[in-house]
């Protein structure tokens, strides 16, 4: 449905997108993870049409998704930042917003409606916007983007700085709109949200894809290895010049930095030598997790940094 | 179109169901023209002028100064001056506190020189911090001249023989030539007396039938006059506030949102300039209403004064369009905004009357909208239609919209 084909975006000297490539099927769910500054919003940006002086093709069932005026009917967009209007009532709103596109205006007041019901915004749906909490407008911003059905929906961060409750209601729609046949990519920082929301999953840093797949083909790019994480008082060129001798197939140093190093072990009796070696060279370690393969291992392994960073 | 008349229609209901913004806009000129109205009004209760402080310093204290002081105290001119004789110290002291209106200093020797028929000078201090008043003053005593003058030139023949006398011991004086001089100074004062008592010309004062009319009618004219540069600067700040959304959902994200639908931006922007320039003609039609009923001011035949203002509107909401085009964000805009529009209000008559500032102030002033709008307004006020107003508003806004939209268009476009 969507294929996209050596995007490149710079700013300045800054590569955004690096000869940035995806395929996107009818109703996949695609979870976009990637540190700051990986790139995420700059392709949002470019799909959405709001972003310009890029290389690289995008095309929509074979059609240029740029040249092609109509195809913005079949792109929804949910930006980060709660783009509608404070001072309106949501129905004001999705009636307002929905309205740029080309619904029927009798389709529209029904799936708004619907839309509201959905959200569970319903019961406030004449209510100024400026009441809301931050959850109920997140959930507000979603609804926006779905009024006239996309084809493909475009999600930057949907569940930035709202409580739980709020952010299981958007993975849901966001589960229910893939499920109804709409391909969908959305950005984030959470894991978790990608692990149980997604059908495939990007890694991306740098402006490119690390790495994709389902979240089992990504555990098995990082083997079945546990992960250790070592917290203490070291530099990073002493932690790695400690591991120097002993690491090897069963024990890989995923990441290292001041006070903080991850490895990768495939026998977990390999451990105590490994603390042997440190405390020998007088490392001093004030913590130690061992953690089994997840998307976090994955993530680490591929960047060499954690998601927060 | 659809579209374009979609982000109209959801742009004025924004602002009416935030009204507060616009009420205020409103409100204030109306309450800034009652005030100014009030204290400027040069009306008493009693529907007459104030009496003009007026200090006199008689340094001659000779015939025709006398005649000069007792001019004062004629019945009509004591209700215009309220006159206090002193010495020029204490006068000078007076009008450095602004006590009075004007001060006249007769000098000294007046009378001798007025009698040798050589020029002589009688000096008039104003009170600078007052407008009026000391011209009139002064318009009084250039009159007083010409009179005293006059009399001086009528009675050449008598003034001479009476110089000569004053000058000589009484035991000089020719007692016998004395009598037919007075004789013939007599027949001329006999000759005037007619036409000098009555008076051939007399003043009436008269009131209209209703009951305080004539102060009504000045209050009138006074709002007449300061509402439209009242209305002209707020509209100009009431159309930079509601065109602020240009910025303001660039910045807040809803802009790209709009982008990413089917709208285009060129619907976009028509869409914002239309608002601007439909909400600020209602608002001055606001204004204008409650102008007309509020303070009774008559704005002309209401076809014109429409007109007028629909250009006006126009050339501020395409004025306000290439501004938030050029500026960077909102709080440069707020920067910048309040500055250029007081300025154009200084330049352009909406603060002081433009026939009253100095000459430079003018010249500036006539690239301001508010100059043209007072001009125009004051022309529909006679029944006249502003023509001049309108080409100039009208070419200059249509100017500032050919820069606008493509300024906008790249601005808003990706």
């Amino acid at each position: 449905m969507l294929e996209i084909r050596n995007l490149t975006k710079s700013y300045g000297d800054v590569m955004a997108l690096d000869r940035f490539s995806l395929d996107l099927k009818k109703g996949e769910v695609l979870g976009l993870l990637g540190p700051n500054g990986a790139g995420k919003t700059t392709l949002i940006s470019i799909l959405a049409g709001t972003l310009a002086d890029f290389t690289g093709t995008v095309t929509f069932e074979g059609r240029n998704l740029f040249a092609d005026r109509g195809l913005k009917n079949r792109l929804g967009i949910v930006p980060q930042e709660m783009a509608f209007y404070d001072e309106l009532s949501a129905m004001d709103n999705l009636l307002f917003w929905g309205g740029l596109y080309d619904v029927p205006r009798a389709d529209l007041k029904r799936r708004a409606a619907e839309l509201l019901e959905v959200v569970e915004l319903a019961g406030r749906a004449k209510e100024p916007v400026k009441n809301f909490s931050g959850g109920m407008k997140r959930r507000l911003n979603t609804a926006i983007g779905l009024l006239h059905k996309p084809d493909l929906l475009l999600l930057d961060e949907p569940t930035v700085g709202i409580d739980v409750q709020a952010k299981v209601s958007i993975l849901d729609i966001i589960r229910g709109v893939g499920a109804a046949g709409t391909a969908v990519i959305f950005t984030t920082h959470q894991l978790a949200e990608v692990e149980t929301t997604c059908s495939r999953i990007a890694i991306m840093d740098h402006g490119r894809i690390l790495a994709q797949g389902t979240l089992d083909e990504l555990i098995r790019i990082v083997g079945e290895r546990d992960i250790v994480e070592i917290t203490g008082e070291f530099a990073a060129a002493s932690f790695s010049e400690a591991l120097r001798d002993i690491a090897g197939a069963d024990v890989e140093l995923l990441s290292v930095a001041d006070n903080l190093a991850s490895l990768a072990v495939s026998d977990t009796g390999r451990i105590p030598r490994v603390m042997d070696r440190l405390f020998q060279l007088k490392l001093a370690v004030t913590d130690l997790k061992i953690k089994t393969p997840g998307l976090e291992t994955v993530f680490l392994k591929l960047t060499g940094r954690s998601l927060r960073d | 179109m659809r579209r374009f008349l979609l982000v109209l229609a959801n742009d004025i209901r924004r602002h009416l169901k935030t009204p507060w913004v616009i009420l205020i806009f409103i409100l204030i000129p109306l309450l800034m023209t009652g005030l100014i109205g009030v204290i400027f009004a040069p009306r008493t209760d009693s529907g007459q002028l104030p009496p003009i402080p007026v200090l006199l310093v008689d340094n001659d204290k000779g015939m025709a100064a006398k005649l000069l002081v007792s001019a004062f105290d004629a019945d009509q001119l004591k209700k215009m001056f309220l006159v206090t004789v002193t010495d020029e110290v204490d006068g000078g002291a007076r009008m450095e506190k602004g006590k009075a209106s004007a001060m006249v200093v007769i000098p000294k020797g007046f009378t001798l020189d007025l009698l040798d028929a050589k020029p002589v000078t009688l000096r008039v201090v104003k009170n600078p911090a007052e407008q009026f008043l000391p011209d009139v003053v002064e318009e009084f005593m250039a009159t007083m001249g010409v009179m005293l003058s006059g009399a001086v030139q009528a009675f050449t023949e008598e003034v001479k023989g009476l110089r000569g006398m004053l000058d000589s011991p009484v035991s000089a004086i020719p007692w016998d030539k004395l009598g037919p001089q007075l004789g013939k100074a007599q027949k001329k004062v006999v000759a005037a007396a007619k036409y000098l008592d009555p008076l051939v010309i007399r003043l009436k004062e008269e009131e209209t039938k209703a009951a305080g009319a004539k102060t009504q009618s000045s209050m009138r004219e006074i709002f007449s006059i300061i509402l439209p540069g009242m209305a002209i600067m707020f509209l100009l700040f009431i159309v930079q506030t509601l065109m602020r959304d240009l910025l303001s959902e660039r910045e807040d994200g809803k802009l790209r949102r709009m982008l990413t639908t089917p709208l285009r931006p060129i619907e976009l922007i028509g869409a914002r300039l239309a608002g601007g320039w439909i909400m600020g003609l209602a608002v001055l039609l606001v204004m204008v209403a409650v102008g007309a009923l509020a303070f009774r001011v008559t704005w002309g035949p209401f076809g014109y004064f429409l007109l007028l203002a629909a250009v006006a509107a126009f050339w501020t909401a395409a004025f306000f369009a290439l501004f938030h085009a050029l500026v960077r964000n909102r709080n440069q805009a707020g920067a910048l905004g309040a500055p250029i529009i007081l300025a154009f209000s200084l330049f352009g008559g909406s603060m002081m009357n433009p026939e009253v500032m100095p000459k430079a102030f003018r010249t500036v002033g006539i690239v301001t909208p508010n100059r043209w709008f007072i001009d125009g307004a004051a022309l529909v006020r006679e029944g006249r239609f502003p023509l001049a107003a309108l080409i100039v508003l009208l070419l200059s806004g249509l100017v500032l919209l050919a820069l606008a939209v493509p300024a906008l268009r790249r601005r808003a476009s990706v």
